[in-house]
């Protein structure tokens, strides 16, 4: 993508011009949707709407952007607005179908290498999270978001490079950029995942003393 | 056979990157950028999704500016001008300039050969400007009011973010306010716009 063509079709839709319109879809409706479908599961038609949705809310929000920093920021912004909206399906989703049957189980890797706790502990924050959306009081969704907490103290006692790889591997960033970022060889990356996302659960297990009793019995694939 | 790359830890963390509480500072964003767009979407849902945009662009109505601030931004923005093709013609330093942008000056501050000059230049009507003036001076003299409120709000989550939205909102509301302001003030804001009248 680019940047610099970002510019021309901002000033396309601030100035009323039909073929920004064809412009924005170009640029983005494929890209967002295979998002959507790839990195968060969601199903094809849903992730169109989605994204009919992000796009719509970009024409109607466009004279309320400005470039600060550079030529990326309208790339980021697009972004935003497409994290918010899918935040917003998968807290619906959270209330009626369950998020983890959103995100498909069935889609998940298999979990050998996951302890029956630890697999409990992943299902209980999710749990959390899901009552919490059912909470009608909740308006503002601070107690949804209060709910998530945990990861980001878990992930601060991390390494820099081992946060990296966790948070920027999730959301598919290639090993090959993680690399620059962290100075690892891709080829240590690849390797270290598997055992970073296990640190990782490890410390969770510590804010969840409560479920402990059976860390021996592993859990079957699905 | 798809090949499976995510696992639940996975889904913990994106869910956590929607909420806010995992950033990856930009790499998510430059990796979208970079991938290959997908297939899928037909020919058709692309003509609809058009469609619907310029339905939705034909019926923005852009909201006028509020204040002084504001209209600089919106104005250089859309003429596409650097701040020192406006400031070196309006006869102001590049750092009051700055301030005016961001609404960090009165009014009242600024001589009115400048607002003439303003005036001249992006060819404003005196109508709109004298209501940017009287938000803009009662925005820059109720700030520390706001300011108080900010300091007194303790944020969880996403701080910055959470901050700077409560932000924003209060100066619009502000700006939109009808507020008391001291009688000298109004006399001085009405002695202006008389001035720029008369010019």
């Amino acid at each position: 993508m680019a940047a610099r063509a970002n510019r021309k079709l901002v000033d396309q839709l601030k100035n009323g011009d039909r073929n920004g319109c064809a412009h924005l879809v170009d640029a983005y409706q494929q890209r967002l949707v295979g998002e959507a479908v790839e990195v968060f599961h969601v199903g094809r038609e849903d992730a169109e709407e989605l994204v009919s949705d992000t796009l719509l809310a970009v024409v109607r929000n466009i004279h309320t952007f400005e470039f600060k920093h550079g030529e990326g920021d309208f790339h980021a912004w697009v972004i935003s607005i497409f994290r918010n909206k899918m935040r917003d399906f998968v807290r619906k989703q959270a209330t009626t179908e369950g998020v983890q049957q959103f995100f498909d189980e069935s889609e998940l890797a298999a979990v050998e290498e996951y302890s029956a706790h630890e697999m409990q502990i992943v299902r209980a924050i999710v749990r959390q999270y899901e009552d919490a959306n059912r909470e009608p009081e909740d308006v503002d969704g601070n107690g949804v978001n209060m709910k998530l907490a945990v990861i980001a103290d878990v992930l601060d006692r991390l390494e820099t490079w081992e946060r990296v790889l966790l948070r920027c591997r999730a959301l598919d960033v290639p090993y090959e950029d993680i690399a620059r970022y962290t100075g690892k060889p891709v080829s240590q990356l690849k390797v270290y995942h598997a055992r970073v996302k296990k640190k990782f659960i490890q410390q969770l297990a510590g804010y969840f003393p409560e479920l402990k009793g059976n860390e021996t019995e592993t859990t079957r694939p699905h | 056979m798809k090949q499976k790359r995510h696992d639940h830890i996975d889904l913990l963390l994106r869910l956590a990157w929607l909420e806010g509480w995992v950033n990856t500072h930009g790499a998510y964003e430059k990796a979208v950028a970079k991938r290959e767009p997908g297939t899928g979407v037909n020919e058709a849902a692309r003509s609809r999704l058009i469609g619907k945009l310029e339905s939705a662009l034909a019926a923005v109505k852009p909201e006028p500016p509020l204040t002084v601030g504001a209209m600089l931004r919106d104005t250089r923005v859309t003429r596409m001008l650097r701040p020192q093709e406006i400031f070196s013609r309006i006869g102001v330093t590049q750092n009051i300039y700055r301030m005016m942008e961001q609404d960090a000056i009165s009014p009242l501050k600024i001589p009115v050969e400048v607002w003439n000059r303003l005036v001249t230049l992006l060819d404003l009507s005196l109508g709109e400007l004298e209501g940017m003036l009287r938000r803009t001076h009662q925005l820059v003299l109720f700030r520390p009011a706001l300011r108080g409120v900010l300091a007194r709000y303790k944020p969880a989550g996403r701080k910055g973010l959470k901050a700077a939205t409560l932000e924003t909102a209060f100066k619009e509301m502000y700006a939109k306010a009808e507020l008391d302001i001291p009688e000298s003030d109004r006399h001085r804001l009405e002695e202006l716009v008389t001035a720029l009248r008369k010019q």
